[in-house]
């Protein structure tokens, strides 16, 4: 509380501080609202009439019902297969010393550093001539390009963490490096790994840059779907109550996050 | 239980030779101590030993067979590190238990060896705490446990106390010791303390920049060291320079008996705090500078003109304040000269 006690003294600062609370609370309030309505004319404060209808019209339509399994699914598989191939990966760059692996990792920061788009249409050209265009396989791998750093980094950092004596503790008493690895290792960094999957779930559920490009016209994830609710006018409910529902694996993360994270796992993690 | 011998052993690291041509044995049930300062090899001597560093050349023989073909996992040897590495994740028992489990015992029989392995460290009722709940010497304590609870034919600890007080320090170290005579387990024991060192080994092999410098009992290391790098680190000395004149020693405006066999003109005393005795009026003329109350000792820093200062330790009954006149004179001294050291007793 020390800090609100800070803030009183300085009228500037509760100035700001309220005009940043509206900015960031008030549409999230406004979109809950909206969520529940029935009605709400201009000028009313609040909703006219309030219900459930529009979730039951939401969740009726063909579309909505055939974009959110297809997104789970996607989502699913592109965060098995990015933990396939980056955990083993991660724990290379952390264990072994071997030539230019700094510039491997940096390079991974640099395709996220670098705008997508450009990446995404040179992608794109690649997968038109592949009639990888508008097909499952294609926004995979292009959602897996994303999930790379996160995937790689975090591990990467998490598995450095690990004091090696106590690997080398567990070989001594007659582990095999496969067992060390896994009933050593790998629990110290479950946390840091489950943090890994969950960004990078979250991450692809919500993509869209990279899911428009290739994903149209045959395949149409719940954030795109939403995007063209929204831009078509629609109904401004169906955009609220899809707003709310893609919160839902966010708000999950966000929990998840603040108790596994909130130790050292990531603070002592990122020295790579 | 088995005997080792370090055969021509050598470790480079890069341009860095962390170990320089061992050549020792260590001979069944003894306890052996690796004594010498930060950065001079010991841990690098301890690794190739269980195996987590190759040498880059020699040999490891174990009961005189090699065995630095073996990885870490299949050597009969089991190591205390120095810092805690305990499993956090497990708790006491199962950190214990690991091992044994790994090699297919029984359950009924992981349980009794876990509990006796507790039992001999003094932690029993332990068994379900998680590392973190326990202090620092408990940790190193269990440390102990596990590995000697895989009844290792080589016992290896690097510098396993060395982040404890120096009370909890003495007490696993008598524990550590008693443990090991029961045992009759070959230990190798790897300390940058030469106190520990003294009262733990059978023998202390002294090292410096990677080579053995001495290799002795405490006796002897303690009495006798064999050069002047020995001399500075093990115990309290106080070195003075010397000329030698044959029959004697010059030492400022003093004498001093020598031998033939010392060579050189330039020879280096060094004395023991506790030969320094009293004299009559034929002995050095001292003015005590400083007096530190040891318990039953007074340790004095005597400022002996034309020689500087030398260290000396008289019995409390000797009544000696600051800034007494006194008169001293060693009964034993060492001559570091070019052949080596002599000792000469009066
Ligand atoms: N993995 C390594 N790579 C490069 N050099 C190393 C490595 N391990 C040790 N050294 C070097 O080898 C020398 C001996 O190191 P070692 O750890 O054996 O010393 P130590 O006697 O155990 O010292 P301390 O008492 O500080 O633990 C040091 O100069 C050290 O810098
Ligand atoms: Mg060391």
């Amino acid at each position: 509380m020390t800090f609100l006690r800070r803030l009183a003294k300085d009228p500037f600062g509760i100035v700001i501080f309220i005009a940043l609370f509206l900015f960031i609370i008030g549409p999230m309030i406004s979109v809950v609202l909206w969520a529940f309505s029935i009605q709400w004319r201009y000028p009313s404060l609040l909703p006219t009439e309030w219900g459930l209808k529009f979730w039951a019209q939401t969740f009726k339509r063909a579309d909505i019902l055939q974009a959110l399994p297809l997104t789970l699914m996607i989502s699913f598989i592109v965060t098995i297969v990015s933990a396939i191939i980056c955990l083993p990966a991660a724990y290379a760059f952390a264990r072994i010393k071997f030539r230019g692996s700094q510039f491997f990792l940096l390079s991974f920061l640099a395709t996220n550093a670098f705008p997508r788009f450009g990446l995404y249409i040179t992608i794109a050209v690649i997968f038109l001539k592949l009639n990888l265009i508008s097909t499952i396989l294609g926004v995979v791998l292009i959602q897996l390009v994303n999930t790379l750093l996160f995937m790689i980094w975090i591990p990467t950092a998490a598995f450095k963490g690990v004091d090696k004596s106590l690997e080398e503790a567990a070989l001594d008493v007659g582990a095999s490096r496969f067992r060390v690895f896994w009933q050593i290792t790998l629990p110290q960094v479950i946390p840091a790994i489950s943090a890994a999957l969950l960004l990078t779930f979250v991450g692809t559920f919500y993509e869209t840059q990279g899911a428009i490009l290739i994903g149209l016209p045959g395949i149409r994830t719940m954030p795109v779907l939403m995007l063209s609710l929204i831009n078509n006018q629609l109904v401004v409910q169906y955009g609220a109550i899809l707003s709310l529902t893609l919160w839902i694996p966010s708000l999950i993360l966000l929990l998840f996050a603040r108790r596994v994270l909130s130790g050292k796992t990531l603070a002592a993690g990122f020295g790579v | 239980m088995a005997s080792l011998t370090f055969n021509h052993l050598n470790k480079q690291f890069g341009s860095v030779k962390a170990v320089d041509n061992l050549n020792f044995e260590v001979k069944n049930g003894e306890f052996i101590c690796l004594l010498g300062p930060s950065g001079c090899g010991k841990s690098t001597a301890l690794r190739m030993i269980a195996g987590f560093e190759e040498p880059s050349s020699g040999d490891i023989l174990m009961d005189g067979k090699s065995i630095i073909a073996l990885p870490p996992n299949k050597r009969p040897t089991a190591m205390v590190f120095q810092k805690y590495t305990l499993w956090p994740h497990m708790t006491v028992y199962k950190n214990i238990a690991f091992g044994l489990q790994l090699r297919g015992l029984e359950k009924k029989v992981v349980e009794d060896k876990v509990h006796s392995a507790l039992d001999l460290v003094g932690l029993k009722g332990y068994e379900k705490r998680l590392p973190a709940q326990l202090s620092g010497g408990q940790q190193q304590r269990v440390a102990i446990a596990r590995a000697l609870v895989l009844e290792p034919q080589i016992l290896l600890l690097d510098e396993p106390f060395s982040s404890l007080d120096a009370h909890l320090r003495v007490r696993l170290r008598e524990e550590l010791k008693s443990i090991q005579r029961s045992l009759g387990i070959t230990t190798i024991f790897v300390t940058h303390d030469q106190e520990e060192a003294l009262s733990l080994a059978d023998r202390i092999a002294v090292m410096s920049s990677g080579q053995v410098e001495q290799y002795d009992s405490p006796d002897i290391i303690y009495a006798k060291p064999s050069s002047l790098f020995v001399a500075g680190f093990i115990g309290s000395m106080t070195l003075l320079e010397a000329e030698n004149k044959g029959s004697e020693l010059k030492l400022g405006n003093y004498t001093l008996p020598s031998s033939e066999i010392v060579k050189g003109k330039d020879v280096k005393v060094a004395l023991r705090p506790e030969d320094i005795l009293l004299a009559d009026a034929n002995g050095w003329a001292a003015k005590v500078s400083q007096v530190m109350n040891l318990g039953p000792f007074y340790s004095l820093v005597l400022a002996i003109e034309g020689l500087g200062s030398v260290k000396a330790l008289f019995p409390k009954t000797s009544l000696l304040k600051e800034h007494d006149q006194i008169n001293v004179l060693p009964n034993r001294y060492l001559i570091y000269h070019e052949d080596g050291v002599e000792e000469i007793t009066l």
